[in-house]
């Protein structure tokens, strides 16, 4: 079974190979990613130019190498992103010794595979044209694989250029693709999903792109500025918050070790209270993009927590696993409600710790705020008014924090964003005895009017503070509005206008949100399409409380019906576009020279008749009898070979018709 | 003695295994016989093809299902649509692999010739009767190599080649042939078999070493000059005496002395090739190197006949001298 690939396979295995891993190429780090193209390319030139073929050395060289490498980057297998880039370089060495078919077909199938693996990451509608493109080139490339296996001879008239060859090679595979997305649509609707899953996903990711971390030290969240992605799109049963009170929770941060915010352990405890819902709460349903974190979000405050999530005593929603593909939840948040009427004593000495001997100049301004203000409230609008009226500014672009934060930030830097103001209110507020805590998440978000929802961009991630104030509980305070009422009204966006052109020119903003209603439809009929919502479906066409039985019957009955008829049509249309047959495309060009040369054939005219005629103004007429002749016996005699046809069609592609006169045939027009 | 014993034993589950087999094998022919029409000429139904998947198949079957499970599990609908759609691809494989031998007319099987020990070439002329093209048609006998694969366009007709390998001379049965296709992406194979209904007779070896052939004495090569009614052989120059209708007026024009047109006569080693001449112990080697003379006397052009004693072939050339020669030899006995 030694049987040889063709050179044209080999480019479109490589082809399949390098579509199926290009999401992939461009998650892992750039010296992996170039080695892996650097294979593929050498590959494909050794198959162009026939270079000789690597040895066993070379060939272990690049196996273990490549893991290796692997290992040394990621530091585990164990992950999805490890696996799945460990996945790319083995195909990438295997590309190495594809020198039978057999390697061939497994390269080819596994780029089935690396395509679906892709959507354990991702799973956005511009990947959908991936999903298409890299499937219909993987099945090009196997039907190749199949005219070698089966040692069938290129055709004669392959003198095309590259382009249009490897168009004809793929031809195949995208007509089959094509024909196979009726039948995985009806699949996709009914087939019985799992409620639950069976086992869980491999947490670490390790993809660096993640959404807020359970911690915060300023500076960190300045990358998630620049992400431009969404984090989730949020929909409202009937009330829509005003814009000010779009506070999407996350994480709430005690614990400051002079540089850090880190969560209390003790936070995980389910809540003393919880609201109890009225008129003015808000019902919506949040599709969430995968974050790879726990964190759920929610406006001020839940009233419960939606399936696989629960409760913290700080109204923090934490999911049971993390968030690794898209998931939609409900929830119902109260905002008139007190949280925490009463601080314990622990609690209040942790939200007034400070780390000794940090931000002496903060400490010293505290007390005299103290002195002037005695009241928690006065101090608290003192140190806003202070933010709004001295020069202090909102921006992206500003500079680390050293020792002494606070200080440094209130007192000589006074340039920062969110974070910045966040941290360093909250160390002037425990200095001036008032506990104080930092939440973290989304602020604002874009109301997207036609489609009636609320995106949050991870760009929209924020950080404000908490005061615990006597007789009112936790209460919100944002610094940064003080500072800059812009980010509040307009989004980040506002900061980044005049400094940086990251989010692009206007139009292209607006052509990313129309992208994002899009993408909004996508997820929620596609992606969000889980066993509740075919539950929904079967019941809304009548198909539900069936057996498990009488739903495969249905299945398989629809997966027929679909798929019969279109192979039939399909392959109807094929010959009627390609006008298949190899005798009446040659004729069809002898017919379009003689019609270019003047002679028009009647209706109804045989080959025949049309070749008499033409006797009174062709100089070659008898050429075209014979030709005439020919045709009509391979078409309607008895069936001639190949050879035959393939006689006739260089034959007749040689032929052009002279005029006999053609001044005389102008003359009698 | 006791290792003799060991090896009947090891021998007796093997022996067992290969009745099975091939009791399984003459179950199965027979039945294939009572589906339907097996012989050629005959167009390929459904009672005729009979269609299984792959190893390759069933690897990707595997993996599919791996991708089923991986996907759902995650309720990933991407993934999902992925394997939905591979999988689509697969039974749409399968549908078009069997369309692909629907309806193919296997209308004649034209053995060729050859000598025991080298293969026999037989040419398998398939039409197609639907006005489909079909793609990718490659015919099996067991126990060889599978040939080039062969297309066959739409409303036409394509021979595929196949060759047997053959071990004796004379007259034997062709196998059952399968005629196969993988298309498109081999994740299928639809296949049908028949049974050529005729007799091919295969010539006998020639041997390697044979006397040379005992020609008679008058063995010169020589040719006289003849007459007219002989073959043009040349020109000469025209000598006094020549008939002066002899003379090449026209190539004459372009020398500058008269030609001569000249005939000759080939004389023609005339043998009768004896198979009680042939050395040898058995029929069959002498038979062989029989077959050798015939093959060394056509090879100089001689004319020869043949005596086999039940069979007699009176002298003669040529290409279907030869062939009734070697057929003679083969058929002999």
């Amino acid at each position: 079974m030694n049987q040889a690939l063709s050179p044209s396979t080999v480019l479109l295995v490589v082809a399949a190979f390098v579509v199926a891993a290009l999401p992939h190429l461009t998650a892992m780090p750039g010296w992996l990613a170039l080695a892996i193209v650097a294979a593929a390319v050498w590959r494909a030139l050794v198959a162009l130019l026939d270079l000789p073929r690597p040895g066993w050395l070379v060939r272990s060289a690049l196996t273990f190498g490549g893991l290796a490498l692997v290992i040394m980057h990621y530091g585990t297998l164990w992950g999805r992103r490890a696996a799945t880039v460990l996945l790319c370089v083995m195909v990438a060495a295997k590309l190495s010794e594809m020198f039978r078919l057999r390697d061939a077909r497994v390269v080819a199938t596994l780029g089935y595979f690396l395509i679906a693996t892709q959507f354990l990451f991702s799973q956005q509608l511009l990947l959908f044209g991936y999903l298409l493109i890299g499937c219909a080139l993987v099945t090009a490339a196997l039907v190749r694989i199949q005219r070698d296996a089966d040692k069938i001879s290129p055709p004669a008239d392959d003198g095309a250029p590259g382009g249009i060859r490897v168009a004809r090679l793929a031809r195949d595979g995208t007509l089959l693709m094509l024909m196979a997305i009726p039948f995985a649509l009806v699949m996709f609707t009914l087939f019985p999903r799992l409620g639950s899953p069976l086992w869980g996903m491999p947490e670490n990711a390790l993809d660096g792109r993640t959404g807020l971390s359970d911690e915060m030290s300023p500076g960190t969240i300045a990358d998630l500025f620049v992400d431009d992605s969404p984090a989730f799109r949020a929909e409202f049963d009937g009330l829509v918050p005003p814009r000010e009170q779009l506070y999407w929770r996350g994480p709430v941060l005690w614990r400051f070790d002079g540089r850090t915010w880190s969560r209390l352990f003790y936070s995980n405890r389910a809540p003393e209270r919880t609201p109890r819902p009225d008129r003015n709460a808000f019902a919506y349903s949040v599709q969430m993009e995968p974050s790879e974190r726990r964190w759920l979000f929610a406006l001020d405050y839940p009233v419960g927590a939606p399936a696989d999530a629960r409760l913290s005593a700080d109204f923090e929603l934490i999911r049971k696993r993390p968030v690794t593909t898209l998931i939609s939840y409900d929830v119902i948040s109260q905002p008139d409600f007190r949280d925490a009427p009463e601080l314990q004593q622990t609690l209040r000495r942790i939200a007034l710790h400070l780390p000794e001997g940090s931000n002496p100049r903060t400490r010293q301004r505290a007390e005299a705020l103290r002195r002037r203000y005695p009241e928690d409230e006065a101090l608290i609008d003192a140190v806003l008014e202070w933010f709004n009226q001295e020069e202090f500014f909102y921006s992206l672009e500003t500079a680390p924090l050293g020792r002494h934060g606070a200080d440094e930030f209130l007192f000589d830097l006074r340039v920062g964003y969110c974070e910045y103001y966040a941290s360093a209110f909250v160390v002037l507020m425990r200095a001036a005895g008032i506990p104080a805590r930092i939440v973290t998440g989304y602020q604002g978000g874009l109301w997207q009017p036609s489609d009636g929802y609320l995106l949050v961009r991870q760009s929209d991630a924020h950080a404000w503070a908490e005061v615990w104030l006597e007789g009112r509980g936790w209460t919100r305070v944002d610094p940064t509005a003080a500072v800059s009422p812009s980010r509040i009204e307009e989004g980040a966006r506002s900061a980044l206008s005049d400094s940086a052109g990251w989010f692009g020119t206007e139009w292209l903003y607006q052509l990313r949100n129309q992208y994002d209603r899009l993408q909004n439809l996508w997820n929620k009929s596609i992606l969000g399409f889980d066993a509740q919502r075919q539950r929904d479906f079967l019941a809304r066409i009548g198909l539900d409380g069936l057996s498990i039985g009488a739903r495969a019957a249905v299945l398989v009955a629809l997966a027929a019906i679909v798929l019969v008829p279109l192979v039939l049509l399909t392959q109807g249309l094929a010959r009627w576009v390609r006008n298949t047959d190899r005798l009446d495309r040659a004729w069809q060009r002898v017919r379009r020279r003689l019609q270019r040369a003047g002679m028009r054939p009647g209706r109804g005219e045989t080959p025949l008749e049309l070749a008499a005629r033409s006797t009174d103004s062709l100089a070659n007429a008898d050429e075209l009898i014979t030709l005439a002749e020919k045709y009509s016996a391979l078409k309607y005699g008895p069936v001639g070979s190949l050879g035959e046809i393939a006689r006739f069609d260089a034959e007749s592609a040689g032929w052009r018709p002279y005029r006999l006169n053609p001044r005389r045939s102008k003359q009698s027009q | 003695m006791s290792s003799s014993r060991s090896s009947t034993k090891r021998a007796f589950p093997e022996a067992g295994l290969a009745a099975l087999v091939d009791a399984a094998q003459r179950w199965l022919d027979g039945w294939i016989r009572r589906r339907g029409p097996i012989h050629p000429p005959l167009t390929l139904g459904y009672r005729q093809i009979y269609i299984l998947p792959t190893r390759f198949g069933w690897l990707v079957g595997l993996l599919l299902f791996a991708m089923l499970l991986g996907s759902l599990n995650f309720n990933n609908n991407l993934g999902l649509f992925t394997t939905f759609l591979v999988s689509g691809i697969g039974l749409l494989s399968m549908h078009i692999a069997h369309r692909n031998l629907d309806g193919v007319r296997i209308a004649a099987v034209v053995p060729g010739q050859t000598f025991a020990g080298e293969t026999l070439p037989l040419a398998i002329t398939l039409q197609d009767t639907r006005g489909r093209a079909r793609s990718g048609l490659v015919a099996e006998i067991r126990g060889a190599d599978a040939a080039d694969g062969s297309d066959l366009p739409s409303s036409a007709s394509a021979d595929l080649k196949i060759s047997i390998a053959t071990e004796e001379r004379g007259w034997r049965e062709l196998p059952r042939i399968r005629l196969r296709t993988r298309h498109p992406i081999g994740w299928f194979e639809a296949w049908s078999w028949f049974w050529p209904a005729q007799r091919v007779l295969v010539w006998p070896r020639p041997a390697e070493h044979a006397p040379p052939l005992a020609t008679s004495g008058n063995s010169d090569d020589r040719s006289r000059t003849g007459d007219e009614s002989d073959e043009f052989h040349g020109l000469r120059d025209w000598r006094e005496g020549d008939p002066l209708h002899r003379i090449a007026w026209k190539a004459s024009q372009r020398h500058q002395h008269l030609l001569a047109r000249q005939f000759t006569r080939p004389e023609r080693e005339r043998i009768v090739l004896r198979l009680t001449d042939a050395p040898g112990r058995t029929l069959e080697e002498r038979i062989s190197i029989m077959t050798r003379w015939v093959l060394e006397a056509d090879r100089c052009d001689l004319e020869y006949g043949l005596e086999l004693g039940s069979a007699n072939l009176p002298p003669g050339r040529g290409e279907a001298h030869r062939v009734s020669c070697l057929d003679a030899l083969a058929a002999l006995g």
